[in-house]
C-alpha cells in the first residue's frame, strides 16, 4: 500500500536547483532515512510533502491523491513534522504545545484536549513535565514534546527533520528511542537524520540524495555494505569514520 | 532560531522578578504617595458626582483649606523681604507655599480636568491597540496591496502633526456636531469634544503602536509559524495562537512608552476645548495671571500619572512574564 509517491519532482530557490527530478515510493509502515551532504536538498524535500514548500515540477501523491489537490491545512493535519531547532511554541507549556492543534484544528473541547495531550505526553515519558516551558526543558525534551505535538494531530505519516542534529550527544538516545517505538508501533516515517545506527537497525528503505537528485535508494544493510554507487560508498564510510 | 539560551537550565527571569521581596523605603515612599493622590482623585469624583452634583465646577471647595499655606506663604515672604538680599531662598520657599496654596484652591477643578485626561489616555491607548494589532500583522504578513496601505496608514498618520490631525477632524470636518448628534454622547458618554479627541488620539496612537508592535512581531522566530502551520493551522490562526502571544509580550516596554507619551500628548485636546488637565489649568492662570505656577501645579498631575503607568505595566509585564521568553 504506497502512502507517498514522487513522481519527477523539481524544485527551484531561484536559480538553483534544489530537487532534480526526484522519484520514490514509500509504503505505509514503512520507516525510510534520507541521508546526504547538507544543502543535497534533503529538508526541501521534506517540506514539499506538507506543502511549506511547492513543487515546481512533478506530482506528490498522498494516500494517492495529488497533494496540490488537497487543502494545504487538512494535508499537513495529516503529515506530521518534527523539526530540528524544535520550534515548540515558546509561549505555551508542553502540555499547550499539544492542546494547540487539538483545540483550533481537531475542534477538541477543552477537557477532551488536556486529557489528550497529557497521554500523549506520558507516551513520550514527560508525564512529569506537563507544565514546564520550552525554556524549562532539556534539548532531548523539548523534542520530544515536539514529537507528542505531532502525534496529537493522528497523522498517516511523520516527517522527521535532523530531530537529533542540534542536541548533546548524551540526549540523543532518549529521542531515538521515540522513534524506535513509533516505527515499532506502524507508523509511517520519512526522517532526514544523520544517526546511522537507527537507520541501520530501524529504517525499511534508505535514500542517498546529492546536488538535489537521488543517488541510490535501497534496503539499509545492502547500501552499507555493498553501494552501487561510488558516491555512496564514500559518503557512508566518511560519515562512520572509516575512511 | 529562537531567543532562549540553549542550556536547559535557564529559569527566565520569573525568578529575578520582585514579587514576593519586601519593598524598599522608595518604593513604599512613591507606593504610598499613589494611594494618597489616586484615593484623592477618586473620593474627589465621586463626592461631585453622588454629594454636589449640581455645583459648578469652580465654585466647589477644596477637601483641605488653602489658608494655612497661604499664612506660611505670606509669612516668609515678609521674612524674605526684611533680609533683603540674603533672603531669596526664603522667597523661593515661599512662591513654593503660594504655589501649593493656589494648587489647593483649585484642585476641584484639576480633579474635572484630570478625569477626562485619564479618559481620554485611556480610551484612546486601548481603542489605538485594537487598531493597531491587525495594522502590524498586516506590515509583516500582508500581501502587496495591505502592506503598502499599512504602510502609508502609518506614514501619513506618524508625519504629520498630532495638533493638526485634531484641528483636521474639529474644525476641518467639522466632527463636532454629528458627533454630538450620536446616542448617549453628552449624557452617559463624554461630551462631542472628547469623543473627537478620542478619535484623533486612537488614529494617531494606533500608528505609533503599530509600529512597536511590528518590530515586536518580526522578533518571532519565524520557526513559531512555521510549526502553527505544521499542524495544520491557517496563517492568521497561526498568527493569532502563536506568533501574537509572544509579540504583544515583547512589546510591552515599546508600548509603555506610547501610552506615556499619549498622557501627555492629550494635552493638546486643549486647543479643541476639551476641559481636561492642560486647559482647566490654562483657565485658572487666565483667571489669576499666574501661569507658571499652575502649570507648576499641573506637572505634578502628569508625573503621578506616568509613574502610575510604568509601574503598573512592569507589573503587567511581570504578570504576564514566561520563562525564558523576553
Amino acid at each position: 500500500m504506497t502512502l507517498l509517491a514522487f513522481d519527477g519532482v523539481t524544485k527551484h530557490y531561484g536559480e538553483e536547483l534544489v530537487l532534480d527530478a526526484v522519484s520514490f515510493e514509500l509504503d505505509r509502515s514503512e520507516v525510510e532515512v534520507i541521508i546526504g551532504p547538507s544543502g543535497s536538498g534533503k529538508s526541501t524535500l521534506l517540506r514539499c510533502v506538507n506543502r511549506l514548500a511547492e513543487v515546481d515540477n512533478g506530482t506528490i501523491r498522498f494516500d494517492g491523491e495529488p497533494i496540490g489537490d488537497t487543502d494545504a491545512d487538512e494535508l499537513r493535519r495529516q503529515v506530521g513534522m518534527v523539526f530540528q531547532d524544535f520550534n515548540l511554541f515558546a509561549h505555551r507549556t508542553a502540555l499547550g504545545n499539544v492542546t494547540l492543534g487539538l483545540r483550533r484544528v481537531r475542534g477538541f473541547s477543552k477537557e477532551e484536549a488536556r486529557e489528550r495531550a497529557r497521554r500523549e505526553l506520558e507516551q513520550v515519558g514527560l508525564g512529569a513535565q506537563l507544565d514546564s516551558y520550552p525554556a524549562e526543558l532539556s534539548g532531548g525534551q523539548k523534542q520530544r514534546v515536539g514529537i507528542a505535538r505531532a502525534l496529537a494531530m493522528d497523522p498517516e505519516l511523520l516527517l522527521f527533520d535532523e530531530p537529533t542534529s542540534a542536541l548533546d550527544p548524551e540526549l540523543i538516545g532518549e529521542v531515538l528511542a521515540v522513534m524506535r517505538e513509533l516505527a515499532d508501533d506502524g507508523m509511517t516515517m520519512l526522517c532526514v537524520t544523520h544517526e546511522l545506527g537507527f537507520a541501520r537497525s530501524v529504517a525499511d528503505r534508505l535514500t542517498f540524495l546529492e546536488a538535489g537528485a537521488i543517488v541510490e535508494r535501497g534496503d539499509p544493510e545492502r547500501l552499507f555494505t555493498d553501494p552501487r554507487s561510488d558516491r555512496t560508498a564514500e559518503y557512508l564510510s566518511r560519515l562512520t569514520g572509516e575512511y | 532560531m529562537s531567543k532562549v539560551p540553549e542550556s536547559g537550565t535557564s529559569a527566565g527571569r520569573a525568578g529575578t522578578s520582585a514579587v514576593g521581596e519586601l519593598p524598599t523605603a522608595r518604593q513604599a515612599l512613591l507606593a504610598g504617595l499613589g494611594v494618597l493622590f489616586w484615593g484623592w482623585l477618586i473620593v474627589r469624583w465621586s463626592y461631585d458626582r453622588l454629594v454636589a452634583p449640581s455645583v459648578n465646577v469652580t465654585d466647589r471647595e477644596p477637601f483641605v483649606p488653602a489658608g494655612p499655606l497661604e499664612g506660611v506663604a505670606d509669612a516668609l515672604s515678609t521674612v524674605a523681604t526684611d533680609l533683603g538680599a540674603l533672603g531669596t531662598p526664603i522667597g523661593w520657599l515661599a512662591w513654593a507655599f503660594e504655589t501649593a496654596a493656589l494648587g489647593v484652591r483649585n484642585l476641584p477643578a484639576l480633579a474635572e480636568g484630570a478625569l477626562i485626561t485619564v479618559q481620554l489616555t485611556v480610551v484612546s491607548i486601548l481603542c489605538g491597540l485594537v487598531i493597531a494589532v491587525p495594522l502590524a500583522v498586516a506590515r509583516v504578513y500582508g500581501g502587496p496591496v495591505t502592506r503598502w496601505t499599512a504602510l502609508a496608514y502609518t506614514e501619513l498618520i506618524r508625519g504629520t502633526p498630532l495638533l493638526a490631525q485634531l484641528f483636521v477632524l474639529w474644525f476641518g470636518l467639522s466632527l463636532g456636531p454629528p458627533v454630538r448628534g450620536l446616542p448617549g454622547v453628552g449624557g452617559p458618554l463624554p461630551s462631542a469634544a472628547v469623543v473627537v479627541a478620542m478619535i484623533g488620539f486612537t488614529i494617531n496612537s494606533s500608528a505609533y503602536q503599530s509600529e512597536y508592535i511590528r518590530s515586536a512581531l518580526t522578533g518571532v522566530d519565524a520557526g513559531q509559524l512555521t510549526a502553527a502551520r505544521a499542524i495544520g493551522l491557517g496563517k492568521l490562526a497561526g498568527i493569532r495562537h502563536v506568533v501574537l502571544p509572544q509579540a504583544l509580550r515583547f512589546a510591552i516596554p515599546g508600548w509603555t512608552n506610547e501610552f506615556i507619551y499619549l498622557i501627555k500628548y492629550s494635552s493638546l485636546a486643549a486647543f479643541i476645548t476639551v476641559p481636561e488637565l492642560f486647559r482647566r489649568a490654562r483657565d485658572i492662570g487666565a483667571d489669576t495671571f499666574r501661569f507658571t505656577d499652575i502649570y507648576a501645579v499641573i506637572a505634578v498631575f502628569y508625573l503621578a500619572f506616568v509613574l502610575t503607568t510604568a509601574a503598573a505595566m512592569r507589573h503587567f509585564e511581570d504578570r504576564t512574564a514566561i520563562p525564558g521568553l523576553n
